[in-house]
């Protein structure tokens, strides 16, 4: 809300010291959001006089001008000296006081006064009509003041045009600050001084009809509108406002319209109070009486506003209506068809409240928001409307020459009654933690506008809270008023005092920080990326079926999952948005790895090869019959590229599936993961993931996620350049398979005994199965088996075989091994390996 | 008494031998030849039994004689041979200190998450517990057990996301949905007010969903970290000291913190704290738009309704709540321009932090 100091100055002490008014309505509770120096627009221009007048000696028309400005320009001792300037007007003479704009003016229209010549003639400013001030069309000629002006005032001060303006952010509890009065009485209790309110006197005019034979009022739901009052005035003439009005509603930030728009704006601005001028004329019935009815539009009922736009309204808006028509949309906005126009000559003058829900909703779907349905919003005090109509209506008698009618026709079927509280002050000192004496908060309460007063109990105050207040509801309501005007910058900072608090990571936020230190040491980068996502995003992925348009057509929204999709870790329907921002963010992501991938296609198209990502967040599964989705947490990570460009010493190869197994397991080391397990997905499992580069994760019979390198075509999809490797891994999963506490394991004492084998076996042959042979042949005195190097040659090895060499470590815990010992058991483990998986020993 | 003189003609030719002993090698064949098992000194020694009785102990003494000083020539040699190999070797050894070492790439957390956790464990310090709860919410969580007006335009379908009900309710079946996606990490202090044992300090991070077009100043996806504590005789005092620290925490012990009477609907009174400018000190400048001061937080006494809602007596317990946003901590200690630079997964951003 905008509020000029010079108008708020009328009714309360405004501070000189603008920085810190602003600064103590901020921690009051009123947001300064701008501050407008009206009058700055006139620097350096300054009344002057003309002293002498000489005709330039190189022009007919131009004249050199003396001009004193006063103190405005002085000599280098400091004397006021007169300013050369050369003019071009002529209707001036000597002696005349006039309006000069110095060297560092600008003119509206972003015009800058500089020093210069004009045809060899020095000239330091510029003599200025009115419309080059911006303040009126005349340009016959300079400005001509009377002759008692003062010279060397700046101009805007002699104009008393100089006014600030506030820019204010009212805080939707507090509908009594958006007005003149409120925000007086605001600082009147801010900066604890009195507050002068203005006082209309309004005349009736006898010998006029009285209102009530002029017009009816009905309200058919009271629901709809607690008060509403008419008031009739005669012989209006309209025509524009009077300086001092219109320069009162330009400051608010309306623009003066005509005398009786301006006063219902001038009066919706001082009090808060919005106001509706009919044409009184245009509501007249048959009967020769105006008949008001406030009622519900009807569904599809139409109504022209007064911008022109036909509105197509709804029953739960509230019209004004004759028993013919709706004239006005009830808080929001007047009809076409009675608003005032340059012939009205008798105006009905609506004074009411509306129910605040309806008003904003109705503004709201109309796109309507109005200074009055932006009142009614916030509620509108029905008590006061009496005493607000008879000040418009005497204001309106006076500006537009006009006169009232007896009498307010006043239809209230609701009045609202004020709110009696306690304030219990030894409860409000402890709960605020600072001692606030009883005679501040009686008399900040009471700057408010409550009525206080004592109650048996000493240490309870009998509080009545103002009607305009509706945010004064409850006890607590008054503790705010009182401390925030008291100032909490004067409570002292504490700590709660409690013992009985410890403070603790659970399990799973630890379980959590292992990761991200775990991941992070690994060399991978954390990011976060959008929770919504494309429904499409699936079918990019491989995961489900494009469908075909009919089914599109059938079953609106989301693609259904494919039955293969198994090791996807996807269980349940995307999660739709009813009001997404776009297509292309409408569903809940049910994997992180589209966004990952999203984003390894912003590097690679910004050119950044090397990308290595993981994401911890939520991801979504919606099910039939439940109001709120499943929420898993989900780790997944992405890599391409390599871990970093070849540099003189180290050259990290390219990432393939072993990469991102690689980081796999060291989280199962960090997290202690028992039975870790990885099982080949076929394309079927996996059809997101590259066929013989993916692997399912366990933990014993557990499926923690999946590890692979991303299909070609879905990398693609994406606009991504492959290989891609990446997993995905369910966090509760881990926290469930991890162990927290792990069992000492006595540090070997005696020495080992190392021996390396080879074996030749069928590709077919995994690795799992032949350790788990070596393990198992191997008995206790097996202490590791490290594979250390697979070996391919179609001619030495033959076709579709390959070596696998183990460094085999055997130790016993309780004595130094023998070689003889060693050797029978690593016959023993050949023979049984061999015998097992038709591997040969390479000699 | 030929042995004697041969014994000391070998002394100086063995002696004259080391001194020209050029590396620790050439050395050690002089120690083989004279001194080792068949060298020619070894051998005086061991044919003493042949050396005639009366000149035995001459011999004797004059061999030992002879052995000791070899051995310590054979030694003081030795050393100074190695230490110079050991130089040379050194000095060949010499690299370019400013060639680049050896990286093992460390992996990077998310700003946001950074600053989140940072924020958590000023409060874990406090005694706080860390609190989570569901992303998809439902309307009463959200917005009514906070004592939001019915109407209050933040629930409108402006700016809440709402997602499709599956319940089969007859409301949902019509397609109106009063779940959402939450705007507020606030619902978490629901849920423990409702099901966790007093008193509760709990702060509850997470992200929150608004309908903003992202832009370098909004997202629609943020993060945010809400505090609650209730307790008997908590004052606004108490919200003010907690608040005072974890500014100092977070942003510097030489920042300074004020409190702005607010509005919101769910604490009275309620106050937006901002924090001193670190750019200017107060004095007022671009970053802080000449007031000296940087919002940073709403916080409040939890108004006696929410209580209530939640069952707790406010005649009983007081509290206060807060509300953080991660993002606003970041951008401000940070200076990044663009919020949607967080989103991006842009690696040369990631690696920054």
């Amino acid at each position: 809300m905008k509020v000029s100091l010079k108008w708020l100055n009328q009714y309360v002490d405004v501070p000189s010291d603008l920085k810190a008014f602003c600064d103590r309505l901020d921690l009051t509770g009123t947001g300064v959001e701008g501050v407008d120096k009206v009058g700055d627009t006139f620097e350096n221009i300054v009344t002057a006089k003309v002293l002498e007048k000489a005709p330039h000696p190189d022009s007919d028309h131009l004249w050199v001008t003396k001009i004193d400005v006063g103190a405005c320009n002085v000599d280098s001792n400091g004397n006021p000296e007169p300013l050369q300037i050369v003019c071009g007007a002529q209707n001036f003479n000597a002696g005349d006081h006039i309006v000069t704009a110095m060297v560092g003016a600008t003119l509206p229209g972003d015009f800058t006064i500089k020093k210069s010549k004009l045809r060899g003639v020095t000239s330091c400013g510029m003599n200025c009509s009115e419309r080059e001030l911006g303040i009126g069309d005349s340009h016959e000629g300079i400005m001509i003041l009377p002759e008692d002006a003062p010279i060397g005032v700046p101009f805007a001060e002699y104009m008393q045009m100089s006014d600030t303006v506030l820019d204010l952010e009212i805080t939707p509890n507090r509908p009594d600050c958006l007005s003149m009065v409120g925000m007086a009485r605001e600082v009147g209790a801010m900066y604890r001084e009195d507050v002068t309110l203005p006082l209309y006197e309004l005349e009736e005019d006898s010998s006029l009809p009285n209102a009530s034979e002029l017009a009816t009022v009905e309200i058919e739901d009271p629901e709809r509108c607690a008060r509403y009052t008419a008031r009739v005035i005669k012989n209006v003439k309209i025509g524009p406002s009077p300086q001092w009005l219109a320069e009162r509603v330009t400051a608010a930030g309306s623009r003066p319209i005509n005398n009786v728009v301006d006063v219902t704006n001038y009066i919706l601005f001082l009090y808060g109070q919005p106001l509706h001028a009919f044409d009184y004329d245009k509501l007249v019935g048959a009967d020769g009486k105006a008949h008001i009815i406030v009622r519900a539009a009807g569904d599809g009922e139409k109504f022209t506003t007064l911008d022109g736009e036909e509105r197509d309204l709804t029953s739960d808006m509230t019209v004004i209506a004759t028993p013919e028509n709706a004239v006005c949309l009830a808080g929001v906005m007047g009809g076409l068809d009675s608003e005032i126009t340059e012939e009205s000559t008798t105006v009905l003058l609506e004074a009411a409240t509306f129910e605040h829900g309806r008003t904003s909703r109705t503004s709201r779907n109309l796109g309507l928001i109005s200074e009055s349905s932006m009142r009614y919003e916030r509620g509108v005090d029905d008590n006061p409307i009496a005493d607000y109509s008879a000040a418009a209506a005497a204001l309106l008698a006076e500006v537009s020459g006009g006169s009232v009618c007896p009498g307010l026709i006043d239809v209230y079927p609701a009045p609202t009654a004020p709110i009696e509280l306690q304030f219990r002050i030894p409860r409000f000192c402890q709960m605020m933690g600072v001692e606030v004496p009883r005679e501040d908060i009686v008399d900040i309460l009471e700057r408010l506008d409550c009525e206080v007063s004592d109650t048996a109990d000493v240490d309870v105050l009998q509080v009545t809270a103002p009607t305009c207040r509706p945010d004064l509801e409850r006890e607590i309501d008054l503790y705010e008023e009182v401390l925030r005007l008291w100032g909490m910058d004067l409570v002292p900072p504490t700590l709660p005092s409690s013992p009985d608090r410890v403070g603790a990571l659970t399990e799973s936020q630890l379980l959590a920080r292992k990761i991200n230190r775990t991941l992070t040491a690994a060399g991978l980068n954390e990011t976060t990326t959008y929770s919504f996502t494309d429904p499409a995003d699936l079918i990019r992925l491989r995961l489900a079926e494009e469908l075909s348009a009919g089914e599109h057509a059938a079953a609106d929204a989301a693609p259904r999952l494919g039955e293969f999709a198994a090791a996807s870790g996807i269980s349940g329907d995307p999660v739709e948005l009813i009001n997404p921002m776009n297509a292309e963010q409408s569903v809940m992501r049910q994997t992180i790895i589209p966004g990952l991938l999203r984003s390894v296609a912003y590097n690679q198209a910004h050119g950044v090869k090397n990308v290595q990502l993981y994401e911890t967040g939520k991801v979504f599964f919606a099910h039939e019959g439940k109001k709120q989705p499943k929420e898993r947490e989900k780790v997944a990570g992405v890599l391409a590229g390599a871990m970093g460009d070849p540099s003189w010493n180290v050259a990290p190869a390219a990432f393939d599936f072993f990469d991102g197994k690689g980081i796999v397991e060291s989280l199962a080391r960090e997290l202690a993961l028992p039975k870790m397990r990885y099982r080949a997905l076929s394309a079927e499992d996996a059809p997101f993931l590259q066929p013989g580069r993916a692997a399912e994760v366990l933990s014993g019979g557990t499926v923690l996620g999946w590890v692979g390198e991303l299909h070609p075509l879905a990398v693609d999809a994406f606009e991504a350049t492959a290989p891609v490797v990446a997993f995905e891994l369910d966090v509760e999963a881990l926290g469930k398979a991890a162990r927290i506490a792990r069992d000492y394991v006595d540090v070997p004492e005696f020495p080992p005994v190392e021996a390396d084998l080879a074996f030749v076996v069928d590709e077919s042959v995994t690795n799992e199965r032949l350790v788990q042979c070596i393990k198992s042949a191997g008995g206790k005195l097996l202490a590791d088996v490290r594979l250390f190097d697979v070996y391919r040659d179609d001619r030495r090895l033959g076709a579709g075989k390959k070596s696998m060499a183990y460094a085999l470590t055997y130790r016993a815990a309780d004595r130094t091994l023998t070689g003889e010992e060693v050797e029978k058991t690593q016959a023993k483990l050949i023979k049984k390996v061999c015998g097992a998986t038709g591997a040969e020993v390479r000699g | 008494m030929a042995i004697v003189e041969e014994l000391e003609a070998l002394r100086a030719k063995t002696l004259a031998a080391i001194e020209q002993a050029a590396d620790t090698a050439a050395l050690d064949e002089v120690r083989v030849r004279v001194v080792g098992k068949s060298g020619t000194l070894t051998a005086y020694l061991r044919n003493m039994g042949q050396v005639a009785k009366e000149e035995r102990a001459t011999v004797g003494k004059t061999v030992n004689e002879v052995r000791n000083i070899v051995e310590e020539a054979l030694e003081s040699r030795k050393k100074a041979l190695a230490a110079a190999e050991l130089e040379a070797s050194i000095d060949a050894a010499a690299v370019d200190v400013t060639l680049p070492g050896r990286v093992q790439q460390l992996g990077t957390r998310h700003l946001i998450n950074r600053v989140s956790e940072e924020i958590c464990d000023v409060f874990l310090g406090l005694g706080y517990t860390v609190a989570t709860g569901p992303e998809v919410e439902t309307d009463y969580y959200n917005f009514t057990a906070l004592n939001a007006p019915a109407d209050h335009p933040s629930r409108s379908m402006q700016d809440t996301f709402y997602v499709v009900d599956r319940s089969g309710d007859e409301a949902a079946v019509r397609g109106e949905s009063d779940v959402l996606l939450r705007t507020q990490t606030s619902g978490v202090q629901v849920h423990c007010m409702e099901d966790q044992e007093l008193p509760i300090y709990i702060v509850a991070p997470g992200k929150v969903y608004r309908r903003d077009v992202a832009d370098p100043s909004h997202l629609p996806q943020f993060t945010q970290i809400e505090g609650l504590v209730v307790d008997k005789g908590i004052t606004f005092g108490d919200l003010k000291g907690t608040l005072d620290y974890f500014c100092k925490a977070v942003f510097g012990p030489d920042r300074k913190t004020r409190f702005r009477a607010h509005y919101f609907p769910f604490t009275e009174p309620s106050a937006e704290v901002d924090v001193s400018c670190g750019v200017c000190h107060g004095e007022g400048c671009r970053m802080c738009k000449g007031t000296g001061w940087l919002e940073i937080l709403g916080c409040g006494m939890v108004d006696p309704n929410v209580l209530e809602m939640s069952g707790i007596d406010p005649e009983v317990y007081s509290g206060f709540a807060f509300g953080v946003g991660v993002e606003r901590v970041a951008c401000l200690k940070y200076n990044v321009p663009d919020l949607r630079l967080l989103l991006q997964g842009d690696m040369r951003f990631l690696r920054q932090f």
